[in-house]
């Protein structure tokens, strides 16, 4: 720790100084939220793309394997996490292209930061809920 | 629900803080603990309530919060006019940094509400019900609203925030043409409040090694300055995993600067320097 | 004395001095993240218009040379941006000796788990 008591070194040594509350009372803002929203929903992929790779794997063992392997996609926790996984995505790939425009040193304004962030976040609900309805409807599945 | 400069105070209050415990992951000595709740005063029509982030170091105790009820119609409207009504009508050892009262030098940096801002330029009536004023963010505190700031500021000595010449001294001035020097323009306003970096969760995090929205703001001032020669060292000195890159545009900086500046954007320049220097 | 240190504040700022190094890692994570972008968005839309279809529609479609390229691509693309982001993730909040033995532990598990999908691509691909 940086700079904890005195900083004379000759009085009698002290307590530590307390430091003060960062996170238990900083405002939550769009700034931040949607920054720790991109990373959750990042870790969030990164577990499935494990899923994905023992998709393609029990593919590749051969039909009866895949057949497990789809059972369990299609229970209700499967489309379930699968739902979450689309969210995430699309949360992910919105936020992603964000930082992209970042990058380039466009778009700081703080104005121009809360209108991509509030886009980023509606084109995400769009998103999933266009991909997850037309699946539904390709799947041939009737309300 | 836009925010088009940083005063803008957001109207959205149903989330003040974040849904976490009070001392959550806090050391023992920074626990803060129950203060006590200063009566209000007899006469006044319109009273506000304040809890005020208070530590004691010759008393012994953990930091504690209190409750004060300030009469808006007998002190200015500046959050700064509150805390010197306290001072002086309700509790004379309340200890805070001010100087010019207007903003322009940065003593009175504080979060107050759940955002930093100068106390000085920050009004009464923009606080909540239920007003809260903490120190910056995340720094040792020395009493009451008086964060240590050696760290940081030795972070800002790191960069070395002077002009770099090899070129011989020239006669008389330096020249710079007006575009040069709008270079500068948005970065040489700096008044070394610290708001951002202690409003920046990866400074939280990795304030030890990360330098922060402030120093790197100052970094970028004296790489875009075209009367200085070190272009090359000052990127030496700032590509690193840590030094630069602990930055991942969270963007509370920008959000929350008192002078309204871009330390996101400064940050986002140093680091398309760096690769253009590369390819 | 209770000082852990009597370093100056510049000298603990400065600390081991700048590592001059750091670009490559930000760099490859925008490059990874840009050829994900179309890469993600295919594998999105072709698994969207396969929904509901069976296993041998399945095999088939991954038997289509651009489709078995670009489910390549995207692994390769996907485990290493995987890599790189978890690797930032771990060294922003693990500050102890264990942070070099977990992002040494992450980094292998991706590109194991990349050799493994690709295999399993080629496996379907290649398969009678």
């Amino acid at each position: 720790m940086i700079n904890n008591g005195t900083t004379d070194g000759n009085s009698t040594p002290t307590r530590p100084r307390p430091l003060s509350p960062n996170i238990q009372i900083y405002r939550p803002q769009l700034t931040s939220v949607l920054s720790i929203a991109n990373r959750v929903t990042g870790l969030i992929l990164s577990l499935g793309a494990v899923g994905l790779v023992v998709w393609l794997s029990a593919a590749a063992a051969g039909p009866q394997t895949y057949r497990v392997v789809q059972d369990v996609i299609e229970s209700w926790a499967g489309q379930f996490a699968l739902f979450g996984c689309t969210f995430a995505f699309f949360l992910h790939l919105c936020g992603g292209i964000r930082h992209l425009v970042w990058d380039t040193v466009h778009g700081f304004e703080l104005r121009s930061i809360y209108i991509s962030g509030w886009t980023v976040v509606a084109a995400s609900i769009v998103l999933s809920a266009a991909a997850w309805t037309i699946s539904l409807f390709v799947a041939g599945w009737h309300p | 629900m836009i925010i088009e400069s940083s005063d803008q105070v957001s109207r959205l209050s149903w989330l003040k803080r974040f849904p976490i415990p009070r001392n959550f992951k806090v050391t023992p000595e920074s626990r803060i603990e129950r203060g006590r709740t200063w009566p209000a005063p007899a006469d006044a029509k319109r009273v506000k309530a304040f809890e005020i982030y208070r530590y004691d170091p010759d008393s012994g105790g953990n930091p504690r919060l209190d409750k004060f009820h300030v009469d808006v119609d007998d002190c200015g409207p500046m959050v700064l006019d509150a805390l010197f009504w306290i001072k002086n009508k309700v509790d004379s050892t309340l200890t805070f940094r001010r100087s010019c009262r207007e903003g322009v030098c940065g003593s009175c940096a504080m979060n107050m509400d759940g955002t930093n801002w100068l106390a000085c330029t920050r009004f009464i009536s923009d606080l909540g019900t239920n007003a809260t004023i903490y120190p910056l963010a995340n720094m040792r505190i020395i009493k009451d609203l008086v964060p240590d700031l050696t760290h940081v500021f030795a972070q800002y000595a790191a960069i070395e925030p002077w002009l770099y010449s090899k070129t011989p001294e020239p006669e008389k001035e330096r020249l710079q043409s007006p575009e040069e020097r709008s270079q500068l323009d948005g970065y040489y306003e700096c008044i070394l409040c610290f708001c951002c970096t202690s409003g920046c969760p990866s400074h939280w995090w990795n304030g030890n090694r990360f330098l922060g929205p402030a120093v790197l703001l100052q970094a970028w001032r004296w790489l875009t300055d075209s009367r200085d020669e070190a272009k090359g060292e000052r990127l030496d000195a700032l590509e690193d995993p840590f030094r630069l890159y602990r930055c991942h545009t969270i963007l509370n900086c920008t959000r929350t600067c008192p002078k309204g500046l871009n330390p996101g954007k400064a940050i986002a320049e140093i680091k398309k320097a760096i690769v253009e220097r590369e390819k | 004395m209770t000082r852990e240190s009597f370093r100056s504040p510049l000298a603990r700022a400065l600390g081991l001095g700048a590592a001059k190094s750091g670009v490559q890692h930000w760099w490859a994570e925008r490059l990874t993240a840009v050829a994900l972008v179309p890469l993600c968005l295919w594998f999105a839309a072709s698994i969207i218009a396969h929904a509901g279809s069976d296993y041998a529609v399945f095999i088939a479609w991954i038997r289509t040379p651009l489709a078995t390229s670009c489910m390549i691509l995207l692994l390769i693309a996907l485990f290493h941006h995987s890599a790189l982001g978890l690797q930032v993730v771990i060294e922003d909040y693990v500050h102890s000796g264990v942070k070099f033995v977990a992002v040494i532990a992450v980094r292998l598990c991706c590109y194991g788990l990349a050799v493994v999908g690709i295999i399993a691509i080629v496996r379907i691909a290649l398969g009678g």
